[in-house]
């Protein structure tokens, strides 16, 4: 990563002038990013509903279980907490002004999710069922799946936040889309809790 | 950014992007939340039109107990569209996308919403997926009804895909409004805008966008869940193989249920308008107004098994549904009869809007009542399915929403026009409405409860002189909105002037020229009280050069 | 533009309610009265016989919702029409005329909060009562199963081998019914019964009442079941969508033919015996005259690629293009009678069968009969 050795141009000139018009807008934009998690998590939970229901429901749930691997789940669950601790760090350190640990710390978070949807890949192929071979198949498919979909959302979205930042969109002050994609981030940890949670623990 | 200081907090407010010249940027992608919704409105009417056929459809098919206008499977394409088209394409879009846009954002006083771009592709995404749904004709439409309740709709032809994905796309666009609403009435309104001061409008948009915003994602789930399965065999809803169908109706109702109140808190808000405008009296019970909208939305989300009576809910499920649903009774009361009190000792207009508004009293009190009766599981247990259901949600949905709109139509007209609509047509056009609705779904109660059964294309011929009736009332009330329609696009050219407050109404949109100005406010004004005290001077100040000849303010540099 | 002071606090005006106002009330209260009088009163069972326990029950709850319904009904409107006469702007009224400036009265909507509140109380305990009864079965029931199917129903009893056409109850003898479908959600109503259960495919609902009046009752299907929903009903099919309750001696005696019939033909429905029909003879204007209310809502007259529901019906035995019938079978007159008889269900959608379709033996002649003529 070449831009780790730029001296910043986001960390000099204009960064502690006084914007109004910036702050509100800040909060506008963290506002509605979370009402944006908000329903996102609601899309997230009509899926767990379903699956809760379907598990209760009685009818032709495998007996004994599908064969899932736990260990590997929770190799790959450290695999993502641990990224979501080195987004802290990124953040933290863009907060601290230094960019290239930022950028070191980002990378590192990109490459662990990476890790662990390679993981999710081995699981995948691992458990062997279908998609569209019953109700297991479509309610751990389709819950991972939107959650790997996340995911991978999520890498490409911090590569192009790592690259505006090689570009000097953000400053010390402003830096709003940093703090969004850490908390989106965050999120989709958090909804890994609970999917592991159900499918693995339950 | 210097003028802004003279009113505090009045930063963000006070930014304005430079007013885009070209047909094309102004028109058509615009980013003013005033065209926006100009453009949701008529977008919504011309799918009302097409709906409108449909309902008309429906009810020459119905005037004979053996059908014979249409085949059965024609019927139940029709009648399939039809609900859906007034549910996700009229009433939904009107309301929140159409009107709320229009107002909202001037009665708290800010000069746009807060993602205009969002709002932007809000409004672009509903065309498209209307085109879509009415294209599922082509493949073959849905036929289980709007509510496409497998098995059914995995049997149905390949259409059914394609509805499933235009209300997903629908439901898109319904959350990003819900968003951008809440953001803005949280974070944008002018200075001393408190809660309490909020027009009540407002707080029907206020307590509408999370419903838009939660209910709808859950309905994207559903849908893509029936998308999944039927097109790439993924087993939720296939009882064959271990799916429930019944899942599906949980899925659904709760965002439909909600749905219910997104269609009519925003009337509400609009009845609660416009009855101290024309009474020139101050809203009776202001806060206990706002206070139910929200008792009625959080309930809203806590009874949708009461969908579901019949269907094989465990027991123990029903009596706290039943109960919830019992409980939202109370609020909506409280409503009514604020609104009534309202009118008591008032100086009443008797315009066209305020016709439609009082209009609204009587027949949202009678679908509210009968939604009591249906609350109750045993009286429940008969009339689930029958025409008593159509009768009930035509009452709340026609009877409730539409009558809000034509009164919100007529009231906000000269706002987007600067013209009034022709009163007397307008007058004509209430009392065939009032008449033709009321001839069409009265008969539907008893109907219903003697065993007609509702999305039938044939029926029990002992059933066909009300069926009848109801649908020679049923070209009446057509006609009444042909009328309307007439006259809203006669008075865009011919219709009387407004000037800037032709009601002497008191909240911001009113103080500002019309047709609406693209900037909205010269200078965003401070708000000192709610805006229903009609012996007293306007609560506003910081309004003295919006009807002058005052320049408008330059837009920030970039 | 005046500029503006804050107004003080508890500003409303005291306000005193004049004459007319209680003369109206106490009109509408005598209306309302009478609206109540007249639903305690109303003769339901005379236009809907009240066939089972618990329609009583239901029949009671429904007088007093419709009683409670129409008296706030009646005050609602009431008023509103009063006030809008009655403080209507005037011709003289000057343009700046304001109304009375009251806000709030706290009394008021403290009582209009607590008075539904009750009534919602009221009538929760009065649901959930019925409801208890609706919910509880009685020991010693006859067990029966209604089964929906696309778009008939069948039912089994006890000791019945296969499923029979028709419903019979004994009078007076708990019923319990478990309900279900063979295919996609249907529904069991029985207006005369108050009572209605979803027939959901993989799930049995339940109904418990006990017959209190001997006679006839419709079965009608209220959830949406595909194209001949709307003939689920009794009347219009040769499946007799009818419930019978039986003097208890009549019920025992129908009860014995069914188990020896059903013993003989077991299945006699599910599977109707094929091939039996004599197919010469038939009559093609009597199959075209079938054709054209039976058939032609989902089969053209043209090519088989004119489609309705199903294939376009032109020259379906001689179709070079078409050898083959839609099951696969040879395109000869049995195999397409074999198809009338028995309905379809495949990669072209599906056709109900003949008892569906209501069609008898003889009908399935002629139509072939005609068949044969489209060439």
């Amino acid at each position: 990563m070449a831009v780790a050795t730029v001296t910043h141009p986001g960390f000099a000139g204009h960064a502690e002038e006084p914007d109004q018009l910036y702050v509100e807008t800040r909060e506008l934009r963290i506002q509605g990013f979370l009402l944006f998690m908000v329903s996102d998590l609601v899309l997230f939970s009509s899926f767990i509903f379903a699956y809760l229901y379907l598990r209760n429901s009685g009818q032709g749930w495998p007996a004994g279980g599908p064969k899932l691997d736990i260990a590997l789940a929770a190799i790959n669950s450290i695999v993502l907490f641990g990224s979501g601790a080195t987004m802290h760090f990124a953040l933290e350190n863009w907060k601290h002004g230094s960019f290239t640990k930022f950028a070191n710390w980002i990378v590192m978070t990109i490459i662990l999710g990476a890790g662990f949807l390679s993981g999710q890949v081995l699981e995948y192929i691992h458990i062997g069922a279908r998609w569209d071979s019953g109700i297991f198949g479509a309610s751990f498919y389709t819950l991972t799946g939107m959650h790997g979909l996340h995911v991978l959302g999520g890498i490409i979205y911090l590569t192009v936040l790592l690259l505006q930042a090689a570009q000097g969109k953000y400053t010390y002050t402003k830096y709003t889309g940093l703090t969004l994609g850490t908390l989106y981030w965050h999120f989709v940890d958090v909804i890994w809790v609970v999917l592991f949670s159900i499918f693995y623990l339950l | 950014m210097a003028a802004t200081a003279v009113h505090a907090g009045g930063g963000l407010a006070d930014h304005i992007h430079p007013e885009p010249q070209g047909f094309v940027r102004k028109y058509v992608f615009s980013i003013d939340h005033k065209i926006i919704g100009i453009q949701y409105m008529i977008t919504a009417f011309l799918f009302m039109i097409l709906g409108g056929m449909l309902a008309e459809l429906i009810r020459v098919q119905l005037m004979k107990a053996s059908g014979g206008l249409m085949t059965p499977e024609t019927y139940n394409e029709v009648y399939s569209i039809h609900g859906s088209t007034m549910v996700w394409l009229v009433i939904i879009p009107l309301l929140t996308g159409g009107f709320g846009n229009l107002i909202f954002p001037v009665q708290i006083g800010a000069r746009d919403v807060a993602f205009p771009w969002l709002n932007m592709l809000s409004f672009w995404i509903f065309p498209v997926a209307g085109l879509m749904l009415y294209a599922s004709f082509l493949m073959g439409a849905p036929t289980a009804g709007w509510t496409e309740y497998p098995p059914m709709s995995l049997q149905g032809q390949a259409g059914t895909s394609m509805w499933a994905a235009a209300i997903f796309l629908i439901g898109v666009s319904s959350t990003m409004t819900g968003i951008n609403f809440l953001v803005t009435i949280l974070k944008m309104r002018a200075p001393g805008m408190t809660y309490t001061r909020m027009p009540l409008f407002v707080w029907g948009q206020f307590v509408t966008a999370p419903l838009l915003m939660i209910a709808t994602t859950a309905l994207g789930a559903a849908l893509a869940a029936l998308f999944m399965q039927r097109e790439f065999g993924v087993a939720f809803f296939d009882p064959a193989r271990g799916g429930s169908p019944l899942l599906w109706q949980h899925m659904f109702w709760f965002y439909s249920h909600p749905a219910v109140y997104i269609m009519i808190l925003p009337a509400f808000g609009m009845i609660s308008e416009i009855l101290p405008t024309f009474a020139r009296k101050p809203i009776f019970g202001y806060k206990m107004i706002a206070f139910s909208s929200c008792a009625i939305a959080i309930l809203g989300f806590m009874v949708w098994a009461h969908h579901m009576f019949t269907s094989g809910l465990a027991p123990a499920l029903q009596v706290p549904f039943m109960v919830l649903t019992m409980l939202i009774a109370i609020p909506t009361g409280v409503k009514i009869f604020s609104w009534v009190a309202t009118l008591w000792g008032g100086v009443i207009h008797m315009t066209t809007s305020m016709m439609f508004a009082i209009g609204f009293l009587a027949t949202f009190t009678l679908g509210g009542i009968t939604g009591v009766f249906l609350a109750a599981v045993p009286f429940d247990l008969h009339v689930h399915g029958t025409d008593f259901i159509v009768a009930h949600l035509h009452y709340v949905l026609v009877g409730g929403s539409l009558m809000g709109i034509l009164a919100g139509l007529f009231y906000w007209y000269p706002k987007m026009t600067g013209r009034l609509m022709n009163e007397t047509l307008g007058k004509w056009a209430f009392w065939l409405f009032f008449i033709g609705f009321n001839g069409t779904f009265l008969p539907m109660h008893w109907l219903g409860m003697w065993g007609m059964p509702r999305r039938v294309a044939m029926y029990d011929p002992q059933f066909q002189g009300w069926n009848q009736v109801a649908s020679w009332f049923s070209f009446v009330m057509t006609a009444a909105l042909i009328l309307v329609l007439i006259n809203a696009l006669w008075s865009m050219r011919n219709g009387k002037r407004s000037g800037h407050n032709p009601w002497n109404a008191r909240t911001l949109e009113w103080q500002i020229p019309s047709p609406m100005p693209y900037y909205n406010f010269k200078h965003v004004p401070s708000v000192f009280a709610a805006p229903y005290d009609f012996a007293e001077p306007l609560p506003y100040r910081g309004l003295e050069e919006e009807l002058t000849g005052a320049p408008p303010p330059v837009p920030a540099a970039h | 533009m005046e500029s503006y002071e804050p107004l003080p606090e508890n500003r409303d005006p005291v306000v005193h309610l004049d004459r007319q106002f209680w003369i109206v009330t106490a009109v509408l209260a005598v209306l309302a009265a009478l609206s109540i009088l007249w639903w305690i009163w109303a003769p339901i069972t005379s236009i809907m016989p009240e066939a089972v326990d618990k329609a009583q029950e239901i029949d009671a709850l429904f007088r007093f919702l419709a009683a409670s319904g129409s008296a706030l009904f009646i005050f609602v409107c009431g008023y509103v029409l009063y006030f809008s006469l009655a403080f209507r702007r005037h011709a003289g009224t000057p343009e700046n005329a304001v109304g009375i400036q009251i806000h709030d009265n706290n009394k008021l909507e403290f009582w209009w909060t607590v008075g539904p509140t009750v009534f919602v109380v009221l009538m929760a305990i009065f649901s959930i009562r019925i409801w208890y009864g609706i919910e509880i079965a009685p020991g010693n029931t006859l067990v029966v199963e209604a089964i929906g199917h696309q778009w008939y129903y069948t039912f089994r009893y006890p000791n019945v081998n296969g499923e029979v056409k028709e419903m019979h109850l004994p009078l007076g003898q708990p019923v319990t019914l478990h309900v279900t479908s063979g295919d996609v959600i249907h529904s069991f109503w029985i207006p005369d019964m108050r009572l209605k259960q979803d027939m959901v495919p993989g799930l049995i609902n339940t109904m418990e009442f006990t017959p209190t009046r001997p006679g006839k009752y419709e079965i009608i299907c209220t959830e949406f079941c595909g194209m001949f929903h709307g003939d689920m009903h009794s009347g219009t099919k040769e499946n007799p969508a009818y419930v019978y309750i039986d003097q208890p001696a009549q019920y025992a005696a129908w009860y014995a033919r069914m188990e020896r019939q059903q013993a003989n033909a077991s299945n006699a429905i599910t599977a109707p015996a094929s091939n039996q029909l004599k197919l010469a003879g038939g009559d093609p204007q009597a199959g075209a005259k079938m054709f054209a209310t039976k058939c032609s809502a989902c089969h053209a007259l043209g090519p088989f690629d004119q489609r309705i529901v199903g294939p376009g019906l032109k020259g379906v035995l001689y179709d070079p293009a078409h050898p083959q019938l839609v099951d696969g079978d040879q395109a000869t007159p049995e195999n397409v009678a074999k198809i009338i008889e028995n309905g379809y269900k495949g990669s072209m959608g599906q056709m109900p069968n003949q008892t569906a379709n209501a069609l008898s033996n003889k009908d399935i002649v002629n139509l072939v009969a005609y068949l044969k003529t489209l060439r």
